[in-house]
């Protein structure tokens, strides 16, 4: 009988005898019991043999979707102390306490606090504290060690060689507790993963990663270095932040394609898309033996790159553009307010402060601003602006 | 004038429908004074396009729960810091979906705000459309006294409703699992076409089982949730304004299905051989 994928995934799952052969009985992650030629990478020097698609859980709140995920090849789940107040943790514990051990692997993130904005270790931090969470995360998880433990969310390299952290999480891997160490990133990505490359204490990265940055040739600088250090690295962020591409929310992101992007990069090892459902499940299972994109997908990607988008990274490279020195970064912000989320309210309280008026460009008949993301500044600030004239009585 | 009249015309007219349709608004907070404490406000207010610096990963399921703003505040004397977030939503219901996702019920609750919980220096609550969470390190039984009087006054501070969601009342109390309710907005069960649901979740014998209660707009926007349902299980619907069904989902096992014009309720976890007690759990809430 010839299965499609989406029928071979749910008969999977209703647990049909003679297609699978589920998996309480699996013995060994990489000795892969499914009929599928799933693709695997090294997770850098850990050892470690990933397929290519994991799972980001945070959002998941239904077991049997993590259940399917596992059933149908993927090993790594991805969770964290703070995702749903620790109820996350505790649903891939109850899961898998059925599951031999050796048969997935669990990434867990702790935020520790006393970091300051900026990332760096301020007088508040409290390594008592950061063990305490993570004593917390393993009675959740009913485990005795996770695979890996990532430091949730370094924006700065100095949190990487800060003593009191490093050592503690060494202490935590001499005593078993973790497999691996590492830590994710989502700001000022390029300069800590370079930074992780030249320490030694970092095993695993969990980065954004995706064909919005603007910043690619840095980042993938950054992930070849760390790559030749052995550490494995892991892509979230896989579809820039969003499901759209436009104002209207009429361009959804072709979000396999988006996926096999990140994947084409050889340094990035795993990625670990969110799923809620169980179409988005079915989607990148395909993903986990072929990540070739096809002429359809490479348009797709053509296209959803060119499309600038809404939101503005901040990277403030039109500041010194702008003649008349406007805050461009902060109008394109009350222009993503308006049309991205629909709060005109937040767009107008924040053209106020600003006190641009109504039409800031207005004087100004050449526009030198070269923005990264490829909005078309002039028009956008232009648009907005008339938001100023509306009486405040029209203004929720 | 900058612009011609109707060209304002337009865009007001496009704005209004902007504004109706969102039915959201910026909030301006005052956070409030406490005694003996300096505040400090030096975060700004966090909006969907950045509540990533603040929350991490964590930030997308709030953005699920129609996330709107936070404002964040410390209270700082001496060595001890009181944290303050103050999360706005679209509405109570999501407030209480964004309260209950991160409920556990082995915290010990307390009556502040619809209701509240107290675990490790952290005491979150939901009143109206806000969900409250506020945090200290400090083990001081006077710092955790005043984590509870700033509770009390931010609470008092904040409109809105200070009950529970009027749904949850249409459960069946025998067998439910106490604080383990819960407001699901996206993909229910893990399918993309069932959405805003009431999850409680019961025991009775050896068996444990989950509730839904879905409250549709109207009689036809039930219909066609429940055609997408049983289509995808390779069912037809047999009326456009009520029906009982069993089939297997293949990917959650038996499930119970009854409607009623704007109510769904749906049942998952029993077996197909305990048809009556999941028909008494269903006649009590679709009458």
């Amino acid at each position: 009988m010839q299965l499609n994928r989406r029928k071979f995934l749910r008969t999977g799952i209703s647990g049909a005898a003679g297609v699978i052969a589920l998996s309480p009985v699996l013995k060994s992650v990489e000795s892969s019991e499914l009929s599928k030629n799933i693709l695997y990478r090294n997770l850098g020097k850990t050892g470690i043999k990933v397929p290519v698609v994991s799972f980001g859980v945070m959002r998941a709140d239904n077991p049997n979707l993590c259940k399917a995920a596992y059933e149908n090849g993927i090993r790594l789940f991805d969770t964290a102390n703070g995702y749903q107040n620790g109820n996350n943790e505790a649903m891939l514990g109850n899961l898998f306490k059925n599951y031999p051990r050796d048969t997935f692997y669990i990434s867990t993130k702790i935020k520790p606090d006393g970091v300051d904005q900026q990332g760096n270790p301020d007088s508040q931090f409290s390594i008592d504290d950061f063990l305490s969470k993570f004593k917390t995360s393993l009675s959740r998880l009913q485990m005795d060690y996770v695979d890996i433990l990532c430091v949730h969310d370094v924006r700065n390299a100095a949190l990487l060689e800060y003593k009191p952290l490093v050592n503690a999480l060494k202490d935590l891997k001499a005593k078993g507790k973790i497999k691996f160490i590492g830590f994710s990133t989502h700001n000022n990505m390029d300069t800590v993963i370079s930074a992780a490359a030249e320490l030694k204490n970092w095993d695993v990265i969990i980065t954004s990663y995706n064909y919005k940055l603007n910043n690619i040739p840095e980042m993938d600088g950054a992930l070849k270095k760390a790559n030749e250090a052995g550490i494995g690295i892991i892509a979230m962020k896989t579809l820039s932040g969003g499901g759209f591409l436009d104002r209207e929310k009429t361009k959804p992101i072709n979000s396999t394609a988006a996926i096999k992007w990140v994947l084409s990069n050889p340094n990035i090892h795993t990625v670990i898309p969110g799923m809620t459902a169980f179409d988005h499940l079915d989607m990148n299972i395909k993903l986990l033996e072929d990540i070739t994109m096809n002429e359809q997908e490479k348009k797709d990607l053509l296209i959803a790159e060119a499309e600038p988008g809404l939101f503005c990274t901040g990277c403030n490279h039109c500041l010194r553009n702008c003649p008349l020195g406007l805050p461009v970064p902060d109008l394109m912000r009350a222009y993503m307010y308006a049309y991205g989320y629909s709060n005109p309210g937040l767009a107008y309280q924040l053209l106020g402060e600003l006190g641009t008026g109504s039409s800031p460009c207005s004087d100004c008949h050449f526009c030198g601003v070269k923005c990264t993301s490829r909005f078309n500044v002039r028009d956008r600030i232009a648009d907005i602006s008339r938001l100023v004239d509306v009486p405040g009585d029209f203004i929720i | 004038m900058l612009f011609e009249n109707n060209s304002m015309e337009k865009f007001l007219f496009n704005l209004i429908l902007v504004l109706v349709s969102a039915g959201i608004q910026a909030q301006e907070i005052a956070l409030p004074d406490l005694q003996g404490y300096k505040k400090v406000t030096n975060y700004p207010v966090y909006t969907p396009d950045n509540l990533w610096d603040f929350l991490d990963g964590a930030a997308d399921t709030y953005l699920s729960y129609g996330f709107t703003d936070l404002h964040v505040a410390e209270y700082k004397k001496g060595k001890d810091v009181i944290k303050l977030e103050i999360y706005t939503h679209k509405d109570d219901v999501q407030s209480f979906g964004i309260y209950s996702a991160e409920r556990s019920p082995s915290f010990i609750f307390i009556n502040v705000g619809a209701q509240g919980y107290k675990t490790d220096g952290t005491l979150n609550f939901f009143k109206g459309k806000y969900y409250i969470k506020i945090r200290t390190y400090s083990k001081s039984q006077k710092v955790l006294q005043a984590v509870e009087t700033l509770a009390n006054k931010v609470s008092n501070m904040l409109t809105g409703s200070s009950e529970m969601p009027v749904v949850l009342k249409e459960f069946p109390d025998m067998g439910k699992k106490p604080n383990e309710e819960t407001y699901i907005r996206q993909s229910v069960l893990g399918h993309e076409f069932l959405s805003g649901a009431f999850k409680a979740q019961y025991t009775s014998g050896n068996s444990d089982f989950t509730i839904f209660i879905f409250k549709k707009s109207s009689t036809e926007e039930s219909s066609k949730t429940i055609a997408s349902y049983l289509k995808s299980a390779g069912i037809e619907m047999d009326s456009q304004t009520e029906g009982k069904y069993i089939f297997k989902d293949g990917y959650n096992g038996d499930i119970f299905l009854s409607w009623k014009e704007d109510t769904i309720v749906i049942i998952a976890g029993l077996a197909k051989d305990q048809t009556a007690l999941a028909g008494s759990y269903i006649s009590e809430i679709i009458r």
